[in-house]
């Protein structure tokens, strides 16, 4: 994390561009987003609110290229990631994407340090260097003493911490998180506010989060409203 | 690649269904191990005692001693040969033995079974060198003393040490030594007086075989064709290693035939174990797979994973099944040699080809019961991360 400042792509802006996303209930349409813009700037952190099933996180998921628009562009720095191909997508996310989830998606087979390191098993980079890495990521978020824990003996907080060192591991340009403060308590959810808040000052980077705490909101520069398809 | 710890692990947190899956797979690997161990413990005890200078000589078109008849002047004509090797005295190195089956009860109550006598001449210690009598003594010719081999001793009643039984009604045998030969088929035969047996069966008029020693194996093809050249004798020379592989066949490829059709019925079961087992497992897992798939592991590499996972639950029921099999190599196990209609005793005999190629054989089951699991694992989409579980 320490290189992050110099890295080429310590942050990227997005731009969404007239995307509709359709969902099919069996041939029942639903248009959950309609002809949506959206311009994130580099280094901007971002919140997503709105009441439940608006669509903020089919939004999330296409800014981060796990799912394609109906119609419409997203392009985030340089990648038009509505345009990839499966594979090419998947390696873009693994170069360019931090992903939060709500519920940490940690493996729980695997240590912290382990979890932290799996990002980087799809780089070139030796063991000894993967191992540094994570530890590295895993201090930043106050962890480096729990490493050889497994999720099961951490609570939710720490979980979720482990998560972030994951997803800022590969020093993405781009992090996104999808309500990761909904299943943690205020002190543990303050704590990894202020993670976030860290990482988009001290390491510029672009983060977009998807929340329905107020109080999580503040922490943004933006905060967006999702309503019947559109942001307001 | 994903760390093939993550699958090793993902095994052992779901314990109990990978052990009845790998339990599967172990049986059939055992059952396959341990069938290939018993036909070539079968070939080995039925080929052993072959010496390539020795020529067995048979009625022509009879397969085996039992079927064989050779008139007693033949016997002479036959040993007379050049090729034979002869002892200090200058007599020829020749046995002209009569071999008869016989029905006995079992000790064990399993009802009857058939049990080979054969009447052997003086001389046969002499021209089997390899066979030593270790308990008790040599049956004294011309008597109605036996000795009976290591593995038919205790098997059938009467057939011990000491004890006597009726080769038929009123012909009763006196057992006075126990003898052995490297396992070999013989150990599981009853040597008596050649005269007694002749009489006894009505072989008077000749013997069933007659082995000759050659001065070197290099003479086999001359005496063959000496002997079958003569079209009056109308006998049939075989090299002995030739006659013993010959006799194995028909039971060794009937038990690997056996084991092989049983454990491919078995493994059809195993690999649907560890396709449920799999398939339940994708399903359980399908967050954390979206999760990979969102870090950016691609559909392939998720592929490979969970053949692996489900080749290591294979590999590991195959040790498994390969290790119990092992355990065999303390089992005697007899059954009917088809060729001689006697039973014969072969123990299980464990190569390291065999080993490797049963462990080998499981793990090809699991690839193949783990292979539309993976495709399922492979094809859940990068959005199962967000989803609930
Ligand atoms: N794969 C899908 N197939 C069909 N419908 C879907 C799919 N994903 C989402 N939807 C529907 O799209 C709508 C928006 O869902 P989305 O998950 O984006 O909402 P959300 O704003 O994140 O809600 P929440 O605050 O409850 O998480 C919902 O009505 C949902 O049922
Ligand atoms: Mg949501």
């Amino acid at each position: 994390m320490s290189t992050a400042a110099s890295s080429a792509h310590a942050s990227a802006g997005i731009t969404v561009r007239d995307v509709t996303k359709v969902f099919y209930r069996g041939k029942e349409p639903l248009t959950v987003l309609d002809k949506l813009n959206l311009e994130v700037t580099p280094g901007q952190f971002v919140a997503l609110m709105g009441p439940s099933g608006s669509g903020k996180s089919t939004l999330l998921n296409l800014i981060a290229g796990l799912d394609r628009p109906s119609q419409g562009s997203v392009q985030v720095g340089q990648s038009s990631v509505s345009n990839m191909a499966d594979s090419e997508l998947a390696k873009w996310r693994s170069q360019n994407v931090g992903f939060i989830f709500q519920t940490y998606n940690l493996m729980p087979v695997l240590t912290a340090l382990e979890n932290v390191e799996l990002p980087l098993l799809l780089t070139k980079l030796s063991g000894a260097e993967r191992k540094k890495r994570a530890q590295t990521a895993l201090r930043v978020v106050g962890l480096e003493d729990r490493s050889t824990h497994y999720p099961r003996q951490l609570s939710g907080g720490q979980e979720q911490r482990v998560a972030i060192a994951r997803a800022i591991v590969n020093d993405p340009s781009l992090i996104v998180a999808d309500e990761p403060t909904g299943d943690l308590d205020r002190q543990s959810a303050d704590d990894i506010l202020t993670l976030l808040t860290k990482l988009n000052t001290d390491f510029g980077k672009t983060i977009v989060m998807v929340t329905h705490d107020p109080a999580a909101a503040e922490r943004a520069n933006v905060t967006r409203r999702l309503n019947k398809g559109q942001l307001s | 690649m994903i760390p093939l710890r993550y699958n090793a692990r993902s095994l052992v947190r779901r314990r109990t269904t990978t052990i009845a899956a790998a339990l599967g797979m172990a049986l059939v690997v055992f059952v396959l191990a341990a069938s290939l161990m018993l036909s070539s413990g079968i070939k080995k005890t039925l080929t052993q005692s072959g010496r390539p200078n020795v020529a067995i000589v048979l009625r022509k078109g009879s397969d085996a001693e039992l079927a064989s008849g050779v008139e007693k002047a033949h016997v002479a004509l036959v040993s007379a040969r050049e090729e034979v090797a002869r002892d200090g005295s200058g007599a020829p190195l020749s046995v002209g033995e009569v071999v008869v089956v016989i029905t006995q009860e079992k000790i064990d109550g399993n009802g009857i079974s058939n049990l080979s006598i054969r009447g052997v001449p003086e001389n046969v210690y002499a021209f089997r060198p390899t066979v030593k009598v270790t308990e008790g003594r040599p049956a004294r010719p011309g008597t109605d003393e036996v000795v009976v081999g290591k593995r038919a001793r205790g098997r059938f009643k009467g057939v011990d040490l000491n004890k006597a039984f009726e080769l038929k009604k009123n012909l009763p045998v006196q057992v006075v030594g126990v003898f052995e030969d490297d396992g070999s088929s013989y150990e599981s035969e009853v040597w008596g007086d050649l005269e007694t047996v002749r009489r006894g069966f009505g072989r008077e008029d000749g013997v069933s075989s007659v082995r000759v020693q050659l001065t070197s194996p290099e003479k086999m093809d001359a005496f063959k064709t000496a002997i079958e050249g003569d079209k009056q004798l109308q006998l049939e020379v075989f090299p002995e290693t030739t006659y013993f592989e010959k006799m194995s066949e028909g039971t060794s490829a009937f038990v690997n035939g056996l084991g092989i059709t049983i454990a491919v019925f078995f493994s059809i079961g195993a690999m649907i174990g560890a396709l449920i087992t799999m398939y339940a497992s994708v399903a359980q897992r399908r967050k954390e797979i979206g999760t990979l798939r969102a870090l950016g592991f691609s559909r392939s590499s998720i592929l490979f994973s969970f053949l692996m996972e489900s080749l290591m639950l294979a590999v590991a029921g195959g040790v498994l099944g390969v290790l119990a099999a092992l355990g065999l190599g303390f089992v005697k196990f007899s059954m009917m040699n088809f060729a001689s209609w006697a039973e014969v005793t072969f123990s299980f005999n464990p190569t390291p080809e065999i080993l490797v190629f049963a462990v080998v054989f499981g793990g090809i089951m699991g690839v193949i019961g783990g292979f539309f699991p993976a495709v399922r694992a492979a094809r859940v989409p990068p959005i199962a991360a967000m989803r609930g579980a």
